[in-house]
């Protein structure tokens, strides 16, 4: 893998928590290189650290030690503001709860990030507009959350994970609210994205999910345990849910 | 601007909460604005009676509780002295009144008879005729200027009364003026008497001896007045020889009005003093009230800070709800107070006193913009910081 094809590189990172006077190492050496364009899910049982992996991969935490390379840039050390204009500008989150401002319509939602980018508001509008068409709800740029389904909502979150073009598109548990018929159109959405040329990093506990992806890396206690490129498809068929 | 519709879309939906967060501001405004509109007016209804008091004068008169008043009194004589010895003094006419049968043709009334200089002590406007000349002043001619009470007395007919002749006692004035309708009410100062008459006739007439009751001094600069006064009792206790334990009263158009702008200042004080006391109540209202918004957003502000909200922008949103909130609260304040002083102000003050104050619009919204954006800086300063700088993975946690 070229220096130019790889989107996220950490190279020995290690997150430790103070908890009182005990310290807890949440993750103990992490090595993942993630390339453009790739599809990974990222599991493991509670407490294995990969929601911590994960809010450093999301520049929302930094590493205790080790480096992190995003496109290229190290950020293991940059302060509060520089790391929101890194999540701002390169990274877009999925949450499990869907995170969407109740009082405000999909059309809002999905704009929020270019008003925090300084966007003008018709061109906010124009390239929410066309993120929600993307995600198949452009005739719901109007309807408030909660009177979308769920299955809506989170399709008007992956349309604000989207609007700034980030370089990794990160979800965290996506279909951990859904039942199982929306996380299969769900899933076929990820799908869809990743076919366009999106990278995408998933953390899921959930096997029929994470079955989804391309690559698999499993973690336990701090440490990868397993890194599969095509576990499921030598087990005999992709997507299998 | 995204911040203001979202902080009034916030408030919108908290309606119950928003309201009773803004009662405070509200009173403290509504109090502050109300008394400041009748401040205004009935400071301004003063100041228009008073305006007529000549500025360049004062009176001064014995103490009347005096253990002897009579050698306390001011003679004649010491008028020209002070005149000739005490700086800036200009000119000292004796200053008296006495209350007499006055008669036009059948018609009578008990008047007070009193004594005035050209310039006169209050230059009030004349209906009729004008005021006596320094010719008449010099010869002590028997002319008198009557006031607007005395005239509908003694002429119940009406008409232009100059050139007739108004009878004290035996003794007959020709009416050379008349002075204009006072306006009404409680605020009406009569300054002098109901006739006028100039100051030599009536020391003629009715000044028995030397000594007069009062006298008026006019001076060259009217900015010395207070040291001049002093000059003058001093000047006065000399001529007397009286001790320092003499008194003396002093009465002029600054002395006056101060007092009163006095009696003012200390009423601004205590309504400021309240509206700051409520300031504070419904300050901390409204801090309490974003501290408990910011707490049930945590997971929003959480979301935001994920998305790539800066530290400021999520203070910037967070002050402007609590600008919008305070500015909610004070206008609304300031709109009832300006409504109830106004209303106040029509009803009794304008009837009392027929002086009609213009509202002070202007002081109004500054002071509320000063209360709203004093409000703002100091309670909501500490809730935005806290909603800034909450960490994102713990604040997305939230439950």
């Amino acid at each position: 893998m070229s220096d130019a094809a790889v989107a996220i590189d950490l190279a020995a990172i290690a997150k430790t928590y103070k908890m009182g006077s005990l310290e807890v190492e949440a993750l103990r050496g992490i090595d993942l290189r993630v390339g453009r364009g790739e599809y990974v899910a990222i599991m493991g049982p509670s407490g294995s650290g990969k929601s911590t992996l994960m809010n450093i991969i999301g520049c929302l935490d930094r590493p205790t030690r080790g480096t992190y390379h995003l496109d290229g840039t190290n950020v293991s050390h940059l302060d509060d503001n520089a790391l929101a204009a890194i999540r701002l500008r390169k990274l877009g989150f999925v949450f499990q709860g869907f995170n969407l401002l109740a009082r405000t319509d999909a059309l809002k939602n999905v704009a929020l990030p270019l008003f925090y980018a300084g966007v003008a508001a018709r061109e906010r509008n124009r390239r929410a507009l066309a993120v929600l068409q993307e995600v198949g709800l452009a005739d719901r740029a109007h309807h408030k959350p909660s009177e979308l389904s769920g299955g809506q909502q989170q399709r008007v979150a992956i349309a604000r994970a989207l609007i700034n073009d980030p370089s990794v598109l990160l979800a965290d548990e996506p279909t951990g609210n859904l039942d199982t018929k929306t996380s299969t159109e769900l899933m076929a959405l990820f799908d869809q994205l990743h076919s366009g040329g999106r990278t995408i990093i998933m953390v899921t506990h959930d096997e029929n999910i994470a079955r989804n992806a391309r690559r698999v890396v499993r973690l336990l206690d701090g440490l990868v345990i397993s890194d599969d490129r095509s576990e499921y498809e030598q087990a005999g068929g992709s997507k299998v849910l | 601007m995204i911040y203001l519709e979202e902080a009034l879309r916030v408030l919108a939906a908290n309606k119950i909460r928003t309201f009773l967060t803004t009662i405070g501001l509200i009173i403290g405004v509504f109090a502050v604005i109300s008394i400041e509109v009748l401040g205004h007016s009935m400071a301004g209804s003063i100041s228009e009676t008073l305006g007529a008091l000549a500025d360049d004068s004062f009176v001064i008169y014995p103490g009347q509780y005096q253990s002897d008043f009579d050698r306390a009194a001011i003679r004649m004589s010491d008028l020209t002295n002070i005149v000739a010895t005490v700086p800036n003094v200009a000119t000292a006419v004796p200053l008296g009144a006495m209350r007499m049968l006055i008669r036009y043709g059948h018609d009578e009334g008990r008047f007070v008879v009193a004594s005035d200089s050209n310039p006169p002590f209050a230059d009030l406007p004349l209906t009729y005729g004008s005021y006596f000349s320094d010719e008449d002043i010099a010869s002590g001619a028997d002319v008198a200027v009557i006031s607007w009470r005395a005239y509908q007395r003694l002429f119940p007919e009406g008409g232009d009364p100059t050139g007739e002749s108004i009878y004290a006692g035996a003794h007959r004035y020709v009416v050379v003026g008349v002075l204009a309708q006072p306006r009404r009410g409680v605020l009406n100062v009569n300054f002098g008497g109901d006739i006028s008459i100039p100051y030599t006739t009536y020391v003629r007439e009715y000044v028995h001896g030397d000594r007069v009751f009062a006298a008026r001094f006019t001076v060259k600069d009217a900015s010395i007045i207070p040291q001049t006064e002093v000059a003058v009792i001093d000047r006065i206790r000399q001529l007397r020889q009286v001790s320092n334990n003499v008194e003396y009263q002093t009465f002029d158009k600054a002395a006056f009005t101060g007092g009163i702008n006095q009696l003012f200042t200390g009423i601004t004080i205590v309504v400021g003093l309240i509206g700051a006391v409520s300031l504070i109540v419904a300050g901390i209202g409204v801090m309490n009230i974003m501290l408990v918004s910011i707490a049930e957003r945590t997971r929003e502000i959480g979301t935001r800070k994920a998305i790539g909200a800066q530290r400021g922008q999520i203070l910037a949103q967070f002050f402007i709800e609590a600008f919008l909130l305070s500015g909610i609260g004070c206008f609304t304040g300031m709109a009832l107070g300006l409504a109830a002083g106004g209303a106040i102000n029509s009803l009794f003050i304008v009837k009392l006193t027929g002086y009609t104050a213009p509202i002070p619009i202007v002081q109004a919204l500054l002071i509320t913009a000063a209360f709203a954006l004093v409000n703002t800086l100091v309670f909501g300063t500490y809730p935005a910081l806290r909603a800034a700088s909450l960490d994102p993975i713990e604040a997305l946690r939230y439950e």
